[in-house]
């Protein structure tokens, strides 16, 4: 699978794992990767994603609003600002999750037609997930992920 | 000091990301209250015990990051 990935899409895995440790996360997750295509300078999925009201910017406050959210839901009133900071881990290899695994999973089947695996094949198996940290983020942000999804089938063409 | 209370109309999406939630903020609090534990000269033995987990598992955690944050862990 890996052969298959565009050289653009091979960047964006580098670029995943410092975004998960920078949100202090020890695994990489599907939200990750998404932001990791936010960040992606002049490509499709990137400008995708900004024309929907999807800039980095905005993702990192849509997963900082759902961590908040979900919280709440179990009675904690805690803001990620009002988090005491701590060093963070020393780089090393972090773990990849289930989110990501099943994005990719989502991914390659997305791409099943195509020579080589895009960003916009990675963020179409994002888009698949039904439920989990990326829908929430993604409603909370006011973004509907069916006809983003739908956008970024278009893009991909036929 | 306002009481915590678990939304009982919460929906079971509502509640697996609360559990979500709830384990990324216990690793974020566990990494910074063991860094200002440390900082205030508490051992890993001590740290371990009020954490409830092995000397050698909060040791492998948390000891490389406290060295690169320059915490004095000599005779520790």
């Amino acid at each position: 699978m890996v052969t298959r990935l565009a050289p653009d899409s091979r960047t964006l895995f580098p670029t995943a794992e410092s975004e998960a440790r920078s949100r202090r996360s020890p695994v990489v997750e599907a939200e990750h990767l998404l932001l990791a295509l936010t960040a992606q300078s002049d490509s499709d999925a990137a400008r995708l994603l900004a024309s929907v009201g999807l800039t980095h910017a905005d993702v990192v406050t849509a997963l900082d609003r759902e961590f908040e959210t979900s919280l709440a839901a179990a009675g904690v009133d805690a803001t990620v600002s009002g988090l005491t900071p701590s060093t963070p881990d020393a780089p090393r290899h972090l773990r990849l999750g289930a989110s990501f695994k099943a994005a990719m999973t989502r991914s390659v089947t997305a791409a099943a037609g195509s020579p080589r695996i895009r960003p916009e094949h990675l963020l179409l198996g994002i888009l698949g997930a039904e439920v989990g940290t990326v829908p929430r983020a993604l409603r909370l942000a006011g973004v509907d992920q069916a006809e983003l999804a739908t956008l970024t089938e278009q893009a991909i063409g036929p | 000091m306002p009481s915590i209370r678990i939304d009982p109309d919460r929906t079971p999406a509502d509640g697996l990301a609360a559990v979500v939630a709830l384990r990324r903020l216990a690793d974020l609090m566990e990494d910074a209250e063991v860094e200002r534990a440390m900082r205030s000269g508490w051992s890993w033995p001590q740290v371990a015990e009020a954490l409830g987990v092995t000397r050698q598992a909060v040791h492998k955690k948390h000891a490389q990051r406290l060295i690169a944050a320059g915490v004095d862990l000599r005779r520790r």
